[in-house]
C-alpha cells in the first residue's frame, strides 16, 4: 500500500454523513433523466471542486497548476462541503 | 506637590529637633500627664513622620494620606515610649510610625482585604522565596515554602490567589509613572472572534459565491447528494438547465 492519500495516487472523494456514494449518485441522477455512471458522476464532482480551487487559489496568491490535485484532495472536498452546509449556501 | 502639602512641611520645619536630655525630660513630663510636653514631643518629631511616610509613596496611596497615617503611629509611640530603656525616642518611634504606615498600604493595597496575619504570612514568604533564590538561584517549590512558613500548603494556594488579584479598573502604569488606560481596556476577549478570521471569512465567502455561481445546475445536484447537503426531489429536473452540447456528450458517454 503506498503511503499517502487516496487522491494522490487515483481518484478519492470523501462522503459526508448522509451523503451518497458515486454509484448512488448515478442511478439517481439516471432515474431523473440524466443517464450517467458512476464515473461520470465523480468526474462532474470534480470538476466542480476545480471550479472551488480555482477561485481559492487566486484568493491566497497560490500556484494554480497544482488544482487537479487540490480539487480531488479530500480534505479540501471536506472544507468546501462543511462550508456550503454551514453557511447553507447552497 | 499640593499647596496644602507644602504649607504643613514649612510649619512642620519650624519645630526644633529634641536633643536626648530633653526628650526624657518631656517623657517624664508626659508620664505625669503633661499634655503640652506630649504635644511638643511629637511636634519635634513629625519630620520623622514625613521621612517615613515619604518612603512608602510609591505604593498607590497619597502622600497626604501616608504622613497622617505616620502621624498616628508617632503618636502611639509617644504613648508608649520608655525613656528608661535608654534609647533615643527616633529609634522607637521609627517602628511605630513604620507599622502604621506599612498597615494603611497593605489594607489600601488589594481590592481584597487580607487579614493582618495573612499580610504578615505574605510579607515573610516574598522574604523568604528572595533569600531562597539568592542562596540556591532558583524559586522554592510552593511545598518548600509551606514547610518554611509552617502553614499547610491549601492555606499558602489560597494566601498567594488572594495576593495576586488585580482589579480590571485599576490603572497601567506606564515608564513615566503616568497612567492611562485600565487594565481592563488591554485584557483580550477570547470570546470574541479574531478580526483576521472575520476578515478571511468574508473573503472567502465571497470566494464561494463567485464558484457558486460558475456551477452547472447538474454539479450542484451532485454535489448536494454527494455530501448529503440536500435530497433532490423529482421536481427538480424542471430546474436543470443543460445545453444541448452536453446532452449530446452526456448520451455518448453512456452508450
Amino acid at each position: 500500500m503506498p503511503k499517502g492519500y487516496r487522491s494522490e495516487t487515483g481518484y478519492s472523494t470523501v462522503v459526508k454523513s448522509g451523503g451518497r456514494s458515486y454509484k448512488e449518485i448515478a442511478e439517481e441522477m439516471t432515474a431523473i433523466g440524466f443517464k450517467m455512471k458512476h464515473s461520470a458522476a465523480r468526474n462532474i464532482l470534480i470538476e466542480a471542486m476545480k471550479k472551488f480551487a480555482v477561485n481559492v487559489c487566486e484568493l491566497y496568491d497560490m500556484d494554480g497548476s497544482d488544482i487537479d490535485r487540490i480539487a480531488a484532495d479530500p480534505r479540501f472536498q471536506d472544507c468546501i462541503a462543511s462550508y456550503l452546509e454551514e453557511e447553507s449556501m447552497i | 506637590m499640593s499647596e496644602a502639602l507644602q504649607t504643613y512641611f514649612t510649619r512642620v520645619g519650624r519645630y526644633p529637633l529634641l536633643t536626648r536630655e530633653e526628650e526624657v525630660e518631656l517623657a517624664k513630663k508626659i508620664e505625669s500627664g503633661d499634655r503640652h510636653a506630649k504635644d511638643r514631643m511629637i511636634q519635634s518629631n513629625l519630620r520623622l513622620a514625613i521621612s517615613v511616610a515619604k518612603k512608602y509613596q510609591s505604593k498607590g496611596c497619597s502622600l497626604e494620606d501616608l504622613i497622617q497615617e505616620s502621624n498616628m503611629g508617632l503618636i502611639k509611640a509617644v504613648d508608649r515610649f520608655d525613656w528608661r530603656r535608654g534609647f533615643k525616642f527616633s529609634t522607637y518611634a521609627y517602628w511605630w510610625i513604620k507599622q502604621s504606615v506599612r498597615t494603611h498600604v497593605a489594607s489600601q493595597a488589594s481590592d481584597i482585604k487580607l487579614p493582618a496575619h495573612t499580610r504578615n504570612l505574605l510579607y515573610k514568604m516574598n522574604v523568604m522565596i528572595k533569600e531562597y533564590e539568592d542562596e540556591f538561584g532558583q524559586k522554592p517549590s510552593y511545598e518548600e515554602v509551606s514547610v518554611a512558613l509552617g502553614i499547610p500548603p491549601s492555606t499558602l494556594m489560597s494566601m498567594i490567589k488572594c495576593s495576586s488579584q488585580t482589579s480590571l479598573d485599576a490603572n497601567i502604569k506606564d515608564r513615566s509613572g503616568g497612567s492611562g488606560r485600565k487594565i481592563a481596556e488591554v485584557v483580550a476577549d477570547n470570546r470574541s472572534p479574531n478580526v483576521e478570521d472575520l476578515l478571511d471569512s468574508v473573503k472567502i465567502k465571497g470566494v464561494m459565491r463567485k464558484a457558486l455561481t460558475s456551477l452547472t445546475c447538474r454539479e450542484e445536484n451532485i454535489i448536494r447528494l454527494r455530501f448529503g447537503i440536500g435530497e433532490s426531489t423529482p421536481d427538480d429536473t424542471d430546474n436543470f438547465k443543460i445545453s444541448n452540447s452536453e446532452l449530446n456528450k452526456i448520451k455518448k458517454d453512456s452508450k
